[in-house]
């Protein structure tokens, strides 16, 4: 298990190297440029001329980037002009905050998901199996902006039950104590998450039904209550614990535009707005925080894998 | 021996399940499947009922129907199943599985799927007992220590922490026994308990159930599709066919006078009944019928040599035997065995081999196979799996080489070595005088035609999404032999060669049977027109009659065709059927070789003589040791010093253990063993056994 988790971390550092290789040519490829980005549209080429020189933007990518990287290594994510604070301090601030909002949405909808997946498993080609199926398909297939914006029609709009913005406190206790406001931002990411989870539960129930050991359990006595939650359950649990691992990223490209639709202070948000003004720093800084966030995902699925599956030693 | 146990004095042990006309559907989605119909069996405490017959003949479904499992849209529409005279089709569901468990045990088929693979076997023991016993939590794993003790697991407290995995195959077949027996159950239904395990172990299998049967005086229901398995171990027999029973009597009635036509052609397709005569098999042409179509008359009466207009008219029915010393032989056959017989069952000759001179197509020397196992973060190697260990024969053309041994005892690995599909550690193999290893670019491609494998599995080694017409062909396309035309008739004449229609290339795999998908598997090993045929297992999932036709075409078309084959398999009786020679394997060493009938009919080493010994015999009279070979075969990351075979061989000596045994001449030409106390040819074998 040590040995197995030395050589992902090992694994994981040169991913998140290659991450940082791409996104930093990738953002130096857009127009513009940072100093356009600081002193504004106003600014004179000598202006930018001597903001660049001064901050070493005048120099070969390459460069720019060992420079970068020495930096990163020491624990400085670099310094936003444009909001004037270092990228490690956004980040220590708005990063708990997404964690708790999508950790929320990831709890419950996995939690809806498994019971209903096995429902639908058992009940399968029946009304409740239907009626799941088609409202999966419903929400899967919905963007995830369109979701929100209804959502907030309804519930805030028409009917007035809930208010349409996150809660604003500075601190995670802050938002936590808001509930009320939590739970639009939170239904519309359960909803786009469940239908995935319970598809993949559904079908892996499914192949859980037809096992051997299944019969076995019956001819021992079992109930088919029994037999379905203390034998099938963890067995089909076992691809569950990837995909959650897997989707981890997208859960986190779904918060992006649920934090901007809702106005939620995270990291989302921090990133939807400074890419609209070139804040590169900050832009790099959230990507490899993402990058890190992939890997560590499936580091977590694996190790659930092996919590869940004895077969499976590493 | 249970045959005969009760003699006519005693009083009679009391009936423990009484099945009387037992319908069971199936509900399909445009059919309804008559799964069993109309059976009727009853078994006495202490007493062993086989159930024989084919598969898709309805014995698994008469077992279900008894536990009340059936699979989904199966239900039981007729009749009464009473358990100690309590009719368990009345009782509610909620009663019914207080019954399973405790009062019927079941085991299973494959003991590699049948235990839950996330729950330590202590766990699934122990359910068993806490379902039907109110116990607490050490109580009922204590019970599990107990039944695990004895089903015969070492060191049983220790192993109930134990995962599935960690046990062999047939270890974990005694894991579902024990979980079958946790609460002494009166009935034992064991359904084809043996039939995915090794030939040593389902000796020991069912010297278990036999013991059992004995000490805790069980009813014993024992499904299987093998008579050799009946032979041994059943006081009676009911043989089925398409859902009913055909013929019932005692086992050695059965087997000393069939009277029923089908019984009569299930043992005349056993390959052990052909030896190694020449002759062909008596296979049972075609399949057993559709149960979802209406039947008139008798079942078999479509594939039967003997049937007449009456049989086709109207279902015989269940008749006495007419002055049968043994009462209680029956069968429902108009026309049976002895009465009537205006046809003369032929078995064909296959034409002698020409006797040229044997040109040696293939030559294996000192072929060596490891698999590394690497540890630790760098991956490094820390040790081999000597899968095969310094091998070396060779085949002549137009020959068969078979190939035996126990599963892990590296036969199939040596399979693809032959084929070039892995590369050797060391050794050559060589075709045609060609090292295998070094086929490589555009002439390699080419020679690579002179080598096919036919797999095991028919249904997986055929693309399910490709039809046959295309499976056939592409192996030419790859070859790039010949234009689509001349392709297509290669096709039609595979067909025809391996008995198919040519329809058939318009079908799918799954709409064609495992013996006609065996066919089609010949026809692509032989789309190439190749010297040599490595065919791994070809017919050990197939049932005894279709296997019979298979092994018929496969020495058919030897002849014609010319075609060298290497027969790997775990079943002595095909390979002696079909080969000239046998190679016997053991964790990776060749351990004996010789002509197929000397070897055997005189086994040099120990092993081959358990080997045989464990066969099930088709001669329930002949007296055996209870278990030829001991315990289970050792890893082969860590193979045992000196003779590899020791650690289960009788005659074990010291120098087994410091001196490896090399291959020595046994006196008969051509007969080699690697061992260093041969068994004397000829006379029954003077060897006890040790029993654990």
């Amino acid at each position: 298990m040590i040995g197995f988790l030395i050589r992902r971390v090992l694994q994981a550092i040169v991913v998140l190297f290659v991450v940082s290789v791409i996104t930093f040519i990738l953002l130096h490829m857009l127009p513009g440029g940072e100093a356009r980005a600081v002193l504004g549209v106003k600014a004179t080429p000598v202006q930018i001329a001597a903001f660049n020189h001064t901050n070493g933007l005048d120099k070969s990518l390459p460069v720019q980037y060992v420079e970068w990287l020495g930096q990163v290594l020491q624990g400085h994510l670099g310094y936003s002009y444009h909001l004037n604070q270092t990228v490690a301090s956004l980040i220590a601030e708005k990063l708990p905050k997404t964690i708790v909002l999508n950790a929320i949405a990831l709890i419950i909808s996995v939690g809806l998901a498994i019971p209903i997946g096995i429902r639908q498993a058992v009940k399968r080609n029946k009304a409740f199996d239907y009626a799941a199926t088609g409202l999966s398909f419903i929400f899967y297939s919905s963007p995830i902006f369109f979701l929100a914006l209804v959502l907030v029609l309804w519930f805030s709009l028409d009917l007035g039950w809930l208010p349409s913005e996150a809660p604003q406190s500075g601190s995670v206790v802050g938002i936590l104590s808001q509930p009320t406001e939590l739970v639009l931002p939170v239904l519309t990411l359960v909803l786009a998450q469940i239908a995935l989870f319970s598809r993949y539960m559904r079908s892996s129930f499914m192949d859980g039904l037809v096992q051997d050991y299944v019969r076995t359990a019956k001819a021992k006595g079992a109930s088919d209550l029994r037999v379905q939650y203390l034998h099938i359950l963890r067995n089909s649990l076992i691809p569950m614990a990837t995909l959650i691992g897997l989707s981890l990223p997208g859960i986190l490209g779904g918060a992006l535009i649920v934090e901007q639709v809702f106005n939620y202070p995270g990291m989302g948000l921090l990133f939807w707005q400074e890419a609209q003004v070139n804040d590169y720093p900050v832009l790099l800084g959230v990507t490899l925080i993402g990058g890190a966030a992939t890997v560590v995902g499936n580091l977590i699925a694996d190790v659930l894998y092996g919590v869940l599956d004895p077969r499976v030693r590493y | 021996m249970s045959v005969g146990l009760h003699s006519v004095q005693e009083p009679e042990p009391e009936m423990v399940l009484e099945v009387e006309d037992l319908y069971t559907e199936i509900y399909l989605r445009r059919r309804v499947v008559h799964a069993v119909d109309g059976v009727s069996l009853s078994i006495r405490a202490g007493e062993t009922l086989g159930i024989v017959g084919e598969s898709g003949c309805g014995k698994s479904m008469t077992a279900m129907s008894i536990m009340q499992l059936l699979p989904p849209g199966g239900h039981i529409t007729g009749g009464s199943v009473r358990l100690g005279g309590v009719d368990l089709l009345s009782l509610p569901e909620s009663e019914m599985r207080k019954r399973r468990g405790s009062d019927i045990g079941m085991i299973f088929q494959d003991p590699l799927t049948s235990l839950n693979p996330t729950m330590t076997i202590g766990a699934q023991i122990a359910e068993a007992v806490h379902l039907h016993r109110d116990v607490s939590r050490a109580k009922a794993m204590d019970r599990a220590v107990e039944v695990l003790d004895m089903v015969g697991i070492a060191q049983a407290r220790k192993r109930i922490e134990d995962y599935p995995h960690q046990f062999s195959g047939g270890m974990r077949q005694r894991v579902v026994i024990a979980i079958a027996l946790a609460c002494e159950p009166r009935l034992l239904i064991a359904d084809e308990p043996t039939t995915a395990l090794d030939v040593t172990i389902q000796a020991q299998i069912l010297d278990l159930i036999e013991r059992l049967r004995r000490e805790l005086g069980m009813a014993v229901m024992l499904v299987t599709h093998d008579l050799g398995v009946i032979a041994g171990h059943a006081d009676r027999v009911s043989v089925v066919y398409a859902g009913r029973v055909v013929e019932n009597a005692g086992t050695d009635d059965l087997f000393a006078r069939p009277q029923h036509r089908y019984t009569q052609a299930l043992f005349n397709a056993m390959p052990e009944r052909a030896g190694d005569s020449g002759e062909s098999l008596l296979n049972i042409p075609g399949l057993p019928p559709d149960l979802s179509l209406p039947q008139t008359g008798c079942r078999f009466a479509a594939r039967c040599q003997f049937a007449q207009s009456d049989c086709r008219a109207s279902y015989p029915p269940l008749e006495e035997v007419a002055g049968s010393r043994s009462p209680g032989h029956r069968f429902a056959c108009f026309h049976p065995v002895g009465k009537t017989a205006p046809i003369e069952l032929v078995r064909t000759r296959f034409a002698e081999r020409n006797n040229v001179e044997p040109v040696t197509l293939l030559q294996v020397e000192h072929l060596e196979k490891d698999f590394p196992i690497t540890h630790g973060v760098l991956q490094r190697k820390i040790g081999a799996v000597s899968a095969v260990a310094d091998v070396s024969f060779g085949v002549s053309r137009g020959r068969t080489f078979g190939l035996v041994g126990e599963s892990g005892c590296g036969k199939t690995t040596t399979g693809r070595l032959l084929c070039g599909l892995d590369l050797p550690t060391n050794g050559v193999v060589r075709v045609e005088g060609a090292d295998v290893a070094r086929w490589k670019g555009k002439e390699g491609r080419r020679r690579r035609r002179s080598v096919q494998f036919m797999f095991q599995d028919s249904y997986a080694s055929l693309d399910p999404r490709m039809r046959i017409g295309s499976i056939l062909r592409e192996p030419l396309e790859i070859q790039g032999i010949g234009n689509r035309r001349s392709q297509e008739k290669t096709v039609r004449e595979l067909l025809g060669s391996v008995g198919l229609p040519y329809g058939a290339r318009e079908r799918y795999a799954h709409e064609l049977s495992g013996g006609q998908r065996q066919r089609v598997g010949l026809a692509r090993a032989l789309a190439l027109e190749p010297s040599l045929i490595v065919a791994d297992e070809p017919v050990s999932a197939l049932d005894v009659s279709v296997q019979a036709q298979i092994l018929n075409l496969m020495r058919e078309l030897q002849n014609t065709r010319d075609v060298t084959y290497v027969l790997i398999s775990h079943d002595l009786g095909v390979v002696r059927y079909l080969s000239d020679t046998i190679g016997v394997m053991y964790l990776g060493k060749l351990v004996e070789i010789g002509p197929a009938d000397d070897v055997y009919l005189h086994p040099a080493h120990p092993y081959t003589h358990g080997l045989i010994e464990a066969i099930p015999g088709v001669d329930p009279s002949r007296e055996r040791q209870a278990v030829p070979v001991l315990g289970e075969l050792p890893s082969a990351a860590n193979p045992p010093s000196g003779c590899r075979f020791r650690t289960r061989c009788p005659f074990a000596q010291e120098i087994c253990a410091l001196e490896e045994p090399v291959l020595e001449p046994t006196g008969t030409a051509g007969h080699r063993v690697a061992c260093h106390f041969p068994l004397k040819t000829g006379g029954p074998s003077p060897i006890r056994y040790r029993r654990t």
